[in-house]
């Protein structure tokens, strides 16, 4: 019996497209499997309480934020109001942050896109000596815990005058998007067929036609959702913004910290919803791309 | 000509590798390095600035000393941190792997309308930042929190709530990284040929035995892969035990944090740093092997065919 690894080299690619495709084709085939797997009672409650765990803590902090008061035991607010929106918007420093969280994130995707993208090229579409130590290095050294590296970087920034600046938060943040930014991309690069880029060769296009009109247009999808990723790491980052960046450079989340610990749930509802917002836009952007299998190949050493 | 070609193929790759290693090296190996010195004692060169206004540390009089990881298997409330940090990353990984292997089959073999909606609710937690989902899900979890209050309305007392304890952690944990876990379990599972488990409902397997006998081995790397990235995550993480976690124990992560920044014991919070990265080593040693091995297998099995 002959079985069809796909996942583990990008020769072999083909089979793993055709497999959705295969349910897509014969939806009828589909359906009767779930029958003996998935009845249809074990169906509906799987995706029911699915929908509580993930949703029921995030809509209730929706509702909160719109509450005058709410404490136990009471279901539901008794009263509606807007005036922990008002008192957000008017607290100074949070708009602010928002500011700083955007100009943050856009410039650690940029730098990390630089630094990264040749590389998981390489990575993904050639082979050299010491391919995989690299690789395995740029994944083991995210092990060391965040808070303890940056205890230790903090001495090399005060020696390197870094401290509360600019480009020490950059690269505080730049470390969290180096994994996404080359394994994924170089997944993608990898998962282009071969053949496309010799026919292309054997036409006389020159390598770097062949890269920007054939290599790049299909691995694109999946280096979006580096892009993603990577900017959403930045946006989420905290603990090493708030030891690098305080008192000039306060992002939104630092300031989450802050308002956890020094305002009513109620305000700390608002400024929440207002810190997820850009985060779902992404989410509806990169929906689609998202479940590609070369995000997930993307987590494969090759 | 040769001599373009050969940059092309090997020196070019290899120094556009060589760039984020450069980061790498520079803004994490070498502080790991002064990381690790300093646990043995070593205060001099660019430790000396930490050392400073260090509280309690060992300083090795001349070469190394193993003092400070003395002094933190000595501690049985640090101790227990470490028992803590280990099993809550033992259980939320395991339950994290098995939420996402049935999410999986459901999404490859479920109902297809249904299995949409489960595809775009099980990835909403990748999109929720860590503060804001911890913050959520503790008001949720807690003993006075809104699923209390609500299971309080239905009369139901006298159930423990585990927001606040170890067990709001593994919750959490689970939450944040649903997305991640499905995402490679299906990725595997969809890389399954159709045919292969028509032909294995065909002479009369049971789901059971197409699971454990066709499923399972098949995807066995996706599967690891979500073990290991899922709990060397776990073992470091800060946000999630911090607002979800009990005072004590605490996870590593949070315990290194307040010894720095309450108690200004850096050499400890780096104790602790090293600990949990020589585990996270183990773990990936475990992935890199158990690859070998397994992509050995694989070729063998092609070649006899």
């Amino acid at each position: 019996m002959s079985v069809p690894l796909s996942t583990h080299s990008g020769v072999t690619d083909g089979a793993m497209r055709s497999a959705p495709a295969d349910i897509a084709a014969n939806p009828a085939a589909g359906q009767q499997r779930l029958g003996r797997l998935f009845s249809g009672g074990a169906t509906g409650l799987l995706v029911v309480a699915l929908g509580l765990f993930i949703l029921g803590p995030l809509v209730l902090l929706v509702v909160a934020a719109f509450a005058q008061s709410w404490f136990y035991p009471s279901v539901f607010p008794s009263h509606w109001t807007l005036s922990w929106w008002l008192t957000v918007l008017d607290t100074s420093g949070l708009l602010e942050s928002v500011k700083w969280s955007f100009v943050f994130a856009f410039t650690v995707t940029a730098v990390s896109a630089v630094v990264c993208l040749p590389a998981a090229y390489a990575f993904g579409r050639k082979s050299f000596a010491g391919k995989r130590l690299m690789m395995m290095t740029i994944f083991a050294t995210g092990a060391f815990p965040k808070i303890g590296l940056y205890i230790a970087i903090a001495s090399l920034f005060y020696s390197l005058h870094l401290m509360g600046t600019f480009t020490g938060v950059v690269i505080i943040q730049l470390l969290s998007t180096l994994v996404v930014m080359t394994w994924i991309p170089a997944a993608a690069f990898a998962a282009v067929p071969e053949s496309l880029i010799e026919v292309a060769r054997d036409c006389g296009v020159g390598p770097l036609r062949t890269f920007f009109s054939v290599t790049l247009p299909l691995a694109r999808p999946t280096i979006i959702v580096a892009f993603i990723l990577a900017f959403l790491a930045s946006l989420d980052e905290a603990q090493g913004t708030f030891l690098i960046g305080v008192p000039t450079y306060v992002t939104m989340p630092v300031q989450m910290y802050n308002l956890v610990a020094d305002y009513p749930a109620e305000a700390t509802a608002v400024f929440a919803i207002l810190l997820t917002v850009p985060s779902l836009v992404l989410l509806m952007v990169a929906r689609k791309h998202i479940f590609s299998s070369t995000l997930a190949q993307g987590y494969h050493l090759r | 000509m040769r001599g373009r070609s050969r940059l092309a193929e090997g020196i070019l790759p290899f120094l556009a590798g060589c760039v984020p290693i450069l980061v790498v090296l520079v803004f994490t190996g070498l502080p790991i390095v002064l990381a690790v010195l300093y646990t043995f004692g070593d205060t001099g060169g660019l430790n000396a600035t930490v050392a400073a206004v260090a509280q309690h540390q060992v300083v090795a009089k001349d070469g190394l000393t193993l003092g400070a990881y003395r002094a933190f298997f000595d501690s049985s409330d640090l101790r227990a941190d470490l028992w803590a940090t280990l099993w809550i990353t033992g259980l939320s990984t395991v339950i994290l792997v098995a939420v996402a292997w049935v999410l999986a089959l459901f999404v490859r073999f479920g109902n297809r309308r249904l299995g949409h909606v489960a595809s775009t609710l099980y990835l909403i937690p990748m999109f929720i930042p860590v503060v804001i989902a911890s913050y959520a899900l503790v008001t949720f979890w807690e003993a006075n929190g809104r699923l209390a209050a609500l299971l309080n309305s239905a009369g139901i007392t006298h159930l423990g709530m585990p927001g606040y304890t170890s067990l709001g952690v593994v919750i959490g944990l689970v939450w944040t990284e649903l997305p991640f876990g499905v995402i490679l379990i299906s990725a595997g599972l969809q890389s399954v040929p159709a045919v292969l488990i028509d032909a294995g409902r065909d002479v009369g397997a049971s789901w059971v035995r197409l699971l454990w006998q066709v499923l399972v081995p098949l995807n066995k790397i996706p599967t690891l892969i979500v073990l290991i990235f899922t709990a060397v995550g776990a073992l470091g993480s800060f946000t999630i035990p911090d607002l979800m976690g009990a005072n004590s124990p605490q996870m590593l992560g949070v315990a290194m944090t307040d010894y720095y920044q309450s108690y200004g014991e850096p050499q400890m919070a780096e104790v602790m740093s090293v600990i949990i990265f020589l585990v996270a080593l183990g773990l990936s040693c475990i992935y890199v092997v158990s690859l070998r091995s397994e992509k050995r297998r694989q070729a063998m099995r092609s070649e006899s065919n």
